[in-house]
């Protein structure tokens, strides 16, 4: 029976139909807020539709600033999440730095669009608009990948996770010491734009790129060289996979991303000094959604995020002091009881994704269970 | 003080914090190469000791040394129970079971510390401060940092003659060489990890005593110490204690050197140097520098 349960819930989720309406939903959002801008400009309603459709809208706030604000947010972790799963779940490389990423992109961002205290910026590399800014903030995180992965991903297991653990913390105290380019302890303020449904729409059209792109990437050739690294590495190269271009290609693909999303994210919060931006728990966050979620799965990464960031606000507004004891105690559960995450309980078993066949299936007589012999 | 003076002075320092650097290395060192652990909250079990010597000085009035009677018997139950409700279940498991779980160990540790006694950094004050002079060349020895030399010292014999000469030091470097064969000859695994890890959280807990009236204490230093020890380890190999010494002098000559001759870095340059020594020791010399338990290339 509960496999049944669970078989109708992972159909109804992967169902295309409900995935385009979620979607379909998700562009449409902000339209209300847009709408409750226009009844407010307005000097007298016209008709009683209009009357309690803006009274409705004006004194309820379905959507305000403040729920932009939290979609716009629990997107940046999917999209980073996904960007994680990347290395740490299809590659089976775990990376304990992956922030580093994201710091710099917020970092590259931040100069180049000219918040740089330093008199000697070069005049090239300041007062750029915002998206040639975000570009380059992908490319320098990309190239600080190629240098800095060409040494770590050449060491195995624990070893890669924990150099990694040491470039984050390393390039943090290395940020925060130069300080007449970083600011160092008073930071970098960006140019104030507040404008939410623009960061709504684009982390939306990023995220909804970034999961088709690393489903693209899992069925292709190359991604199924990825896993081969992941259950076997020795075994790839000798089949002729050259497993070191394509872990550095695949980290680089990886902070490239991580770089953009950190670079729009640093032009949101308009500030950021090295502790804000190298934060260590966002690599926590990352490692934490993605197993909960599934590793090494397309949709496990969106599944974890909005589960953890939805149990993460209930315990925030109930328990403020406890709830990073809570967050590591949680993380210890789901490694012991739930390893293979949400997303290897779905799958375990499963008989399909089709709703029409499983629904079906419920009203066929099932066929007698052999006692398997072994 | 001309350069020389300075030079030599700088030495004498690297030397006396490197004898806490190897010591605070041991715990994770052992731990990793008996069980194969890599255990994250390992700084935050140092960061546990230092708070527990922190309130015995400054809430009873006890002299930090005298705190490692308490410390050493509260933080080996402390392991011995971790190891027995969670450490037992992921031994195991692949190493990232381990990584992770650990880590949500350090999350707990590090911010139930800090709802306690916030995050405002502290120190203890011991007696025993001041300077030695000597009458040639005018160096200086702290007596602080001479004192901690030597408790660190006395604690890696211990350990060391335990691990060679005792039945029971023999019975976990057993395990640590082969677990089935082990098992065999009629060791219990299971106690012999449970106690092999509530001595490797006693050291770290005394480790962090040591530490204590030497740098400020507070709830979030434990990464910091956790790669130093890591850095250390890859270069001692596992559960090497005269390697962890020698690794231990040289991460302090190097760190104090740098300090001291490259202006403008600071106090930043203890992680900068430790994760660039690891960075060139794992790619040049991947099985550490000295040998050890066993290489590192055979945990997984």
């Amino acid at each position: 029976m509960g496999r049944k349960i669970l078989d109708l819930i992972r159909a109804i989720i992967f169902n295309r139909w409900v995935l385009a309406a979620i979607v379909v939903l998700l562009f449409l959002m902000p339209s209300l807020f847009y709408a409750r801008e226009w009844c407010q400009e307005l000097d007298a309603f016209t008709s009683p539709l209009q009357d309690s459709v803006c009274t409705y809208l004006i004194e309820e706030k379905p959507v305000t600033n403040a729920v932009l604000l939290n979609f716009t947010q629990l997107f940046i972790l999917i999209i980073l999440a996904s960007n994680w799963n990347l290395t740490g779940g299809f590659t089976g490389y775990i990376d304990f730095g992956h922030a580093v990423f994201f710091g710099l992109g917020g970092f590259a961002t931040a100069l180049l669009m000219g918040s740089s205290r330093w008199e000697d910026w070069p005049a090239l590399f300041s007062d750029w608009s915002f998206w040639p800014a975000m570009l380059g903030a992908g490319i320098v995180a990309a190239i600080f990948a190629l240098l800095i992965g060409s040494f770590t991903l050449r060491l195995k297991g624990p070893y890669f996770s924990i150099a990694m653990l040491g470039t984050l913390v390393a390039t943090r105290e290395i940020v925060r010491a130069s300080s007449n380019i970083s600011g160092g302890g008073l930071g970098l303020s960006l140019p104030v734009y507040l404008n939410r449904p623009m960061f709504y729409y684009l982390s939306l059209v990023m995220l909804l790129f970034v999961v088709n792109f690393v489903r693209w990437i899992r069925s292709t050739e190359f991604g199924s060289s990825l896993v081969a690294i992941r259950e076997d590495e020795v075994g790839a190269e000798m089949r002729g996979i050259n497993t070191t271009l394509n872990k550095i290609t695949v980290f680089c693909i990886s902070a490239f991303l991580t770089g953009l999303v950190g670079g729009m994210w640093a032009y949101m919060n308009t500030f950021l000094d090295a502790d804000i931006a190298f934060n260590q728990n966002r690599t926590i966050d990352m490692v934490m959604m993605t197993m909960l979620g599934g590793l090494g799965t397309v949709a496990g990464p969106v599944i974890g995020s909005t589960i953890l960031y939805w149990l993460r606000d209930v315990l925030w507004a109930n328990f403020l002091l406890f709830h990073q004891i809570f967050e590591g105690i949680l993380l210890i559960i789901i490694v012991l009881f739930v390893p293979e995450g949400i997303m290897g309980l779905l799958d375990k078993d499963s008989s399909g994704t089709s709703l029409n066949r499983i629904v079906k299936g419920w009203f066929k007589k099932e066929p007698e269970e052999h006692p398997r012999t072994s | 003080m001309d350069f020389s003076d300075l030079l030599i002075q700088t030495l004498i320092n690297g030397i006396l914090i490197g004898g806490l650097y190897g010591v605070m290395t041991l715990g994770f060192s052992v731990i990793w190469g008996v069980m194969g652990v890599i255990n994250l909250a390992h700084g935050e079990f140092l960061m546990l000791g230092a708070y527990m010597a922190w309130v015995l000085n400054k809430q009873q009035g006890w002299e930090p040394f005298l705190t490692l009677l308490v410390i050493l018997p509260v933080m080996f139950l402390l392991g011995y129970v971790i190891q027995i409700v969670l450490i037992n279940r992921i031994i195991e498991k692949p190493h990232l079971i381990a990584l992770l779980v650990t880590y949500g160990l350090a999350i707990v540790m590090a911010s139930t510390v800090k709802l306690i006694y916030t995050a405002n950094p502290r120190i203890t004050t011991t007696q025993f401060s001041g300077y030695w002079e000597f009458d040639f060349g005018g160096f200086v020895l702290p007596v602080t940092k001479t004192l901690v030399l030597i408790a660190a010292l006395l604690m890696m014999f211990g350990l060391y003659f335990f691990l060679n000469r005792t039945r029971f030091g023999k019975s976990i470097r057993a395990a640590a060489q082969n677990k089935e064969a082990a098992r065999m000859v009629g060791i219990e695994i299971n106690k012999v990890y449970a106690a092999t890890f509530g001595i490797c959280i006693a050291l770290t807990g005394a480790a962090g005593m040591l530490l204590s009236p030497l740098g400020s204490i507070h709830p979030f230093m434990g990464a910091a110490w956790t790669l130093k020890a890591f850095a250390i380890t890859a270069m001692a190999g596992l559960g090497n204690i005269p390697g962890a010494l020698l690794g231990g002098m040289m991460l302090g000559l190097v760190e104090n050197l740098l300090a001291t001759f490259v202006p403008t870095v600071g106090s930043s340059v203890g992680i900068i140097s430790s994760f660039a020594l690891l960075v060139i020791v794992l790619v040049t010399r991947p099985q550490g520098l000295f040998g050890g338990l066993k290489a590192p290339q055979e945990i997984r």
